[in-house]
């Protein structure tokens, strides 16, 4: 099964005042679990504001947004038939059902926000604490964890996202830009949660910054084999960094699939308007011009050995 | 926090949406001199007329109109309970309990106070905030107010921070929905606990605002000095205010109405308040 589930949703903003605007058009998908999904598309395609939907920050103006098979927005008539036989709720009177019903909702809408970490656009804004190491913690703080535990996955954390030991006890403030990215994320990480959502984590930042910071969520992703979103408007990283891509336009799902079948069709994303890789769109025209290469190669890395190989061959 | 209308233009092309800003203004301390006026139950009745004509006029949904109008209601409920039980009257009271005394001219200011804080509330919102861009709004203000220039009060000044601030209220507004999302995202729970608790969860959220207010603060000093910029004098304007036929004639229905109200004060139909 899919680990989250988008059905027929739909979302408008400002509804209903001449600045009414559908973000989301009846989008259906399925979103793999354990490995990173990149979610392409242009500024206004609906992206960012899916994202938010996927942790109950906002909920949908139609359909379900299904979390292991569980509506996430699902209120006490939504719920009641399926739980009225379990023993909890059997002995109640219908009245009291429906009260502990809503206590259990709104319980797990609670531990929601720690299961779907959600990292903003430029996230840096929300740092507050004194010092990074208490910002980092105010996540696991708010799940009611031990001091130890607390540490522990602070220190986890400032791991993933190479944060030095003595930055820790530095004023969040007092960093570099980039420094102050990465100490967002590792607050969102130390949650540890389940589906890491990230909105153009690595914008505004320089390659190197751009590295650390998609190195930091791969090595997430895999040590704890977590699901991981990435909504960017770069094909480039995409290529780089997911295995699944899904392409947004117009509030609507373009494509998706795994990256290869997404990137077998770089003619018709380009006619639409979106940016291809560069790597991509130079081996398009050298294909062009007779050379043999392959149509799925996207990352520098593939394209350099394969070029080696190739000229390898014509040198021999 | 989508919900605060303050100040909230809705975009139009009625007569109200073309007035000259400065007219505006007038009329609107005007109208506001209007809503005192009124004593009888026929002027009452006008200015209420009033009200629907001018969100005819401005072709404002009356929703949004009632909506200004819902911040009030606890200062209009307020002073609806202490007309009632406050205002001495001639006749015999309608009610005695101990040293409560509810008269019929109690209930009578009582509702009108209400008309009238109604209307003043509308009436200015459709008048001023409703129909003019804030930026309209502080040109007029600074050409009405350009005559304290000549005694040395920098009046550009004021008025620049004015827009200012009318500017980025929208702004910081969406900035706090940002910074309450990312910490809600991290688990932060503003709603439930003791009012200290409560108190507390706020510091996540008003640390980064303030930061980010000062930097912005800091960035657009920059920006205005990057640009020369250095104030009012000899500063020319991209839209220069001038004043239009429909000007004199809306001003013209504005007096009349404020003319008309009087009269009908004489009118003793009903109840007058004192």
């Amino acid at each position: 099964m899919d680990k989250i589930c988008l059905e027929h949703v739909s979302y408008v903003y400002s509804a209903g005042t001449p600045f009414e605007q559908k973000a989301l058009d009846d989008v259906t998908l399925g979103i793999r679990g354990g490995c990173i999904t990149g979610i392409i598309g242009h500024t206004g395609s609906g992206k960012s504001t899916m994202m938010q939907l996927l942790n109950g920050l906002a909920k949908p103006s139609a359909g379900r947004v299904l979390l292991d098979g569980v509506d996430i927005n699902a209120d006490v008539d939504d719920v009641f038939e399926e739980w009225k036989g379990q023993p909890q709720y059997a002995s109640l009177s219908r009245h009291k059902a429906k009260r502990a019903m809503t206590a259990e909702l709104k319980k797990r809408k609670k531990e929601l926000c720690f299961r779907v970490g959600l990292v903003m656009q430029y996230p840096e804004y929300q740092l507050f604490e004194e010092t990074v190491y208490r910002d980092i913690a105010y996540g696991p703080q708010n799940m009611g964890l031990s001091e130890e535990e607390i540490r522990e996955r602070v220190l986890e954390a400032a791991d993933f996202t190479d944060i030095d030991e003595e930055l820790l006890n530095k004023s969040p403030f007092d960093l570099s830009g980039g420094q102050k990215r990465r100490v967002a994320l590792a607050g969102v990480m130390a949650m540890r949660p389940e589906v890491l959502v990230l909105d153009e984590p690595a914008a505004g930042l320089d390659p190197l910054g751009r590295t650390y910071i998609f190195g930091g969520i791969r090595d997430y992703q895999r040590r704890t084999g977590s699901t991981v979103l990435i909504v960017s408007h770069s094909m480039e990283d995409m290529a780089k960094y997911s295995d699944d891509v899904i392409v947004m336009a117009n509030a609507r799902v373009l494509r998706h699939g795994t990256r290869e079948e997404v990137f077998a069709h770089v003619d018709e994303l380009a006619e639409s308007g979106l940016d291809i890789p560069q790597i991509t769109r130079l081996m398009k025209l050298l294909r062009e011009r007779g050379l043999p290469i392959p149509k799925n190669i996207y990352t520098v890395d593939e394209a350099v050995s394969y070029l080696k190989k190739l000229f390898g061959e014509v040198a021999r | 926090m989508k919900g605060i209308s303050f100040g909230q233009y809705y975009p139009g092309d009625s007569l109200l949406h073309r007035l000259d800003p400065r007219i505006k203004i007038v009329l609107t301390i005007l109208y506001i001199v209007c809503t005192f006026l009124c004593k009888s139950a026929v002027s009452f009745a006008l200015l209420l007329l009033s009200v629907f004509v001018l969100i005819l006029v401005s072709r404002i949904p009356v929703k949004i109109v009632l909506r200004s109008v819902r911040p009030l209601l606890i200062i209009i409920a307020f002073t609806f309970v202490i007309n009632i039980f406050w205002t001495q009257g001639d006749t015999p009271p309608l009610l005695e309990i101990g040293f409560v005394r509810i008269y019929a001219e109690g209930i009578w200011n009582a509702v009108f106070m209400f008309f009238r804080i109604f209307s003043l509330v509308t009436g200015t919102g459709i008048f001023l905030t409703y129909t003019t861009t804030p930026m309209d709004l502080t040109d007029g203000l600074e050409s009405l107010l350009s005559p304290l220039k000549k005694l040395h009060v920098p009046v550009h000044v004021f008025a620049m921070m004015m827009s200012i601030t009318l500017r980025f209220i929208p702004t910081l507004s969406e900035e706090t929905e940002k910074i309450m999302n990312a910490q809600r995202a991290r688990g932060a729970d503003f709603t439930s606990g003791s009012l200290i608790r409560r108190a507390k969860a706020l510091i996540p959220i008003l640390i980064p605002l303030f930061v980010s207010a000062i930097n912005r603060a800091l960035e657009l000093a920059n920006a205005m000095e990057c640009r020369c910029y250095h104030g009012g004098e000899g500063r020319t304007r991209l839209k220069v205010l001038k004043c239009h036929a429909r000007d004199l004639v809306v001003s013209l229905a504005v007096i009349a109405f404020g003319v008309g109200l009087v009269l009908l004060n004489a009118v003793k139909f009903g109840y007058v308040m004192k």
